[in-house]
């Protein structure tokens, strides 16, 4: 005689309770729309390859997913399509392991392949891609393994490749379905693109909006708990912040100015850390031309930097929404440096110590001040970096600065610093750098003699420092021992602090306007500003509460 | 009057050769599209690289031979920022516009035309002086803060109205009204002076004189003249909803041509630019003819040879 009434009767107890207490995950369980006001979309185009700026991380993050991810708690990267990365003992391939059982939207299976057809197609002369003329430079040919490993071969050691194929840095690394678009050709795909991420595709009106649906399985990167995302485009702040308030949006990008209107409004502010860094910086100043000229002077550029009260402009300019900066270009979530001794560097070095301004200007040689030419322009997405300028100017003027401010429209003040920049050489001007994981990336673009600044020194004339720190980050980006490399890394990044060329002002922040009858309380990624990859993890109004 | 529009309209083909080489030229004085593409922290090499990608790399006048050369033939090349065909963006917007002008046209001649003929026939009543405030109010209110205004009262505060967008009729009243107020001004002062001169005339004294009842006098005889010069502000007004609403259209979220303009004047898409003026060049010459030849129906005496 068996005894199995009671064991049977127990499992089905047992499975009773697990179906009454675990609800498991459907369709039914995602409902309602979030609606999301921005301030731009871009290009407007679901084809990753025509999307060169930010915007792509707010609107086709949440159909594409991209081969490296993000470290949700802390900013930088973390894993994606491909779980894990190596680099080969010669330092000239890296190896990516994808995740297992991931599917497109049409039903066909993510594998190595198109990871390969993704990077070959964002390598293309058509590729709008903002990287893209770095990653045809910097890869040699990709290798399938098989369906879930991948190799790229890399031309030279590249010890950072695997993060600029993270959107926590551009959006090179996002994944393309490859027998979809063999099968039905890019027009179609641009008109009806698939993707593997938590969203599908429903509409794009241009101008006006994108519309998703949600997928109604369970997704790595997290089950959306809304079953339908709307992104409008609402260029006018005022407006945006009012559609939070009527409830026609849950969430909209807002900047500083409506910090006020919105907690009056008893709206939710939530401010994504470290997404930029305001600088100002001295263009030309390596030039013989300009040997004689105050701004030559390190002591003269230690003087202006002692004389911002940063606390101010981060209390009264950006109302208490910024934080103190580290060095240049680097944040919390900076890979390859040592937070706490930069941490600390900065509170000291950028303090407000205007007797001590005073001082280094005297010994100078220029205890009256000088004429000092500042461009001031804010860069798109940050247009608080006006009011900032003016701040700074404002300092400087009080400690005798004879400040001749002039203001420029984002898109002239560019053409000033491209070519021989004979129009900025000499001056001072704003700037931004934006929260990226990897900094030597940054300094390459601020101070290397080929980079797009070439604070320091250019292909045509570059003096000792220069050429220091051309060899410093050539063997810094090479660098396969991580001990040695973070060591380098701190030696850039006081090669550079210590030149005062470039100054960190203060750390800003993104800002969001919240209904928190519309959405429940999420967390932002740190560093990156945009919300395409967190969409998936914004909860329902009831699920989770606000502080 | 046929020979006199085939001759209007190859002088608009005139000007608006004119205008488009005016663009192409002036467009890239302000800037490389390149710049708006990258980092801004990226390299000599990279931005090259961008240039010829964008097929901005050939010498300037090279440029404008082909784009003179594909206009001919209908194509005006492909918008930089959404790479579609740019006359094809900018007919995917031209019906949004044409929602929200004609509406405000007839919202803002609704208004204006009673009132302007009430200003004039009550010269220096309260009525008078009344519309004489609302006009310099109108005129002197940006429409900017007015919408800003109008979407905290009537959709903020009162919960009456959705505050932005298109949609069904209630979205298209707040930004008719704020459209429409600077019209209902112009008009209105145009009509009560256009009415005080011709109210003074001759011909109305003689048609009093015959007995014509006061409704008949003002109504057909003086208002049909005084329409006259409203005819060509409303030709101007007209042309300028339709280009220059960027305003409104910002402050509404609304996708017309207006922002079109100014999104492709900031993202420095020359092609897109270039196709919307001319496009919009186009469009004012045929309101400027079209003035014309009402002006002809309005006022017989006037006959184009």
């Amino acid at each position: 005689m068996t005894h199995r009434g009671p064991f049977f009767g127990w499992l089905f107890s047992l499975l009773l309770t697990v179906f009454i207490w675990v609800p498991l995950p459907s369709a039914a369980d995602q409902e309602g729309t979030l609606v999301i006001a921005l301030d731009t979309l871009g290009g407007q185009t679901m084809d990753p390859i025509l999307e060169g700026r930010a915007p792509h991380a707010h609107y086709q993050a949440p159909v594409f997913d991209a081969l490296v991810g993000f470290n949700f708690e802390k900013g930088g990267i973390g894993p994606g399509v491909a779980e894990r990365w190596e680099l080969a003992d010669d330092g000239q391939s890296w190896t990516f392991y994808l995740q297992k059982g991931l599917k497109w939207h049409n039903g066909d299976s993510l594998t190595a392949h198109d990871v390969k057809f993704s990077l070959e197609r964002t390598m293309t002369k058509e590729s709008l891609a903002s990287r893209a003329s770095a990653l045809r430079r910097n890869v040699k040919k990709i290798e399938v393994i098989d369906d879930h490993t991948v190799q790229i071969f890399t031309n030279g050691v590249q010890v950072h490749f695997p993060a600029s194929m993270s959107r926590a840095v551009f959006q090179e690394g996002q994944l393309m379905p490859k027998k979809y678009i063999e099968k039905v050709g890019v027009k179609e795909f641009r008109k009806n693109p698939v993707g593997s991420g938590p969203w599908k595709f429903v509409r794009s009106v241009q101008g006006d909006r994108i519309e998703y649906e949600a997928v109604d399985h369970p997704h790595w990167r997290g089950k959306p708990n809304f079953k339908k995302l709307v992104i409008l485009l609402v260029p006018e702040e005022s407006t945006r912040v009012a559609m939070v308030r009527t409830g026609e949006a849950a969430i909209a990008s807002i900047s500083p100015e409506s910090l006020q209107e919105v907690e009056v409004a008893k709206l939710k502010v939530v401010s994504v850390p470290s997404t930029m860094q305001a600088v100002y910086q001295f263009w030309g100043a390596y030039r013989s031309e300009f040997a004689k000229s105050p701004i030559a002077d390190k002591r003269v550029r230690e003087a202006l930097s002692l004389a911002i009260d940063r606390q101010s402009i981060i209390d009264h300019v950006m109302y208490g929404q910024a934080s103190w900066p580290m060095p240049f270009a680097t944040f919390g979530y900076s890979s390859d440096i040592d937070t706490a001794r930069w941490q600390a560097w900065g509170k000291k070095a950028l303090r407000y110590d205007p007797a001590r301004a005073k001082q280094l200007l005297s010994e100078a040689g220029y205890p009256n001040g000088f004429d000092l030419n500042f461009a001031n322009t804010a860069l798109p997405g940050t247009p608080y970096m006006t009011q900032i300028g003016v701040a700074v100017a404002d300092f400087w003027n009080k400690i005798g600065v004879k400040v001749k401010i002039k203001h420029y429209e984002w898109g002239a003040f560019r053409l000033l610093y491209r070519g021989d920049q004979k129009k900025l050489a000499g001056h001072t001007s704003m700037f931004r750098t934006a929260g990226r994981p990897v900094a030597a990336a940054r300094y390459y673009g601020g101070f290397h003699s080929k980079g797009g600044h070439h604070l320091f020194g250019s292909k045509t004339d570059c003096p000792q420092r220069c050429q220091d720190f051309d060899n410093l980050h050539l063997s810094l980006v090479a660098e396969q021992d991580d001990a040695k490399r973070a060591q380098k890394t701190d030696k850039m990044l006081e090669m550079v602090a210590d030149s005062w060329m470039a100054v960190p002002i203060i750390e800003g922040k993104g800002y969001w306007a919240v209904n928190p009858k519309k959405v429940g309380h999420f967390k932002p990624i740190p560093g990156r500003h945009e919300f395409g990859d967190v969409f998936e993890r914004m909860p329902l109004p009831g699920q989770k509460a606000w502080p | 009057m046929r020979r006199y529009i085939v001759q209007r309209l190859l002088q608009g083909v005139f000007l608006v050769l004119i205008v488009t080489t005016i663009v192409f030229f002036l467009g890239r004085l302000t800037g490389n599209p390149a710049d708006m593409v990258l980092p801004e922290d990226a390299s000599e090499e990279d931005r090259q690289e961008m240039i010829e990608t964008l097929g901005l790399d050939g010498p300037v006048h090279t440029q404008f031979f082909i784009f003179m050369g594909n206009a001919l033939q209908g194509d005006l090349g492909l918008s930089i920022r959404y790479r579609q065909p740019a006359a094809e963006v900018f007919f995917s917007r031209l019906p949004n516009t044409m929602k929200i002008v004609p509406a405000t046209m007839i919202v803002a001649l609704v208004l204006a035309i009673p009132l302007g003929i009430l200003s004039a026939l009550r010269r220096g009543s309260v009525t008078d002086r009344f519309s004489g405030a609302i006009a310099v109010l109108g005129i002197a209110t940006p429409n900017f803060w007015l919408g800003i205004l109008l979407i905290y009262l009537f959709s903020v505060q009162l919960g009456w109205l959705p505050s932005a967008r298109m949609g069904g009729f209630t979205h298209y009243i707040l930004p008719t009204i704020t459209l429409g107020t600077f019209l209902v001004a112009g008009f209105m002062r145009l009509i009560r002076s256009s009415m005080l001169e011709i109210l003074d005339s001759e011909f109305v004294k003689l048609a009093r004189i015959k007995g014509l009842s006061e409704f008949k006098v003002i109504w057909k005889h003086c208002l049909r003249n005084a329409l006259i010069p409203v005819l060509s502000l409303w030709g101007v007004f007209m042309g300028g909803l339709v280009t220059g609403a960027i305003v409104t259209e910002t402050v509404f979220a609304w996708p017309g041509v207006g922002r079109l303009t100014y999104e492709a004047v900031i993202f420095r898409d020359f092609p897109l630019l270039q196709a919307v003026i001319i496009m919009d060049a186009i469009l004012i010459l045929f309101i400027n003819l079209l003035v014309d030849i009402l002006y002809a129906y309005v006022d017989p005496r006037i006959r184009y040879t």
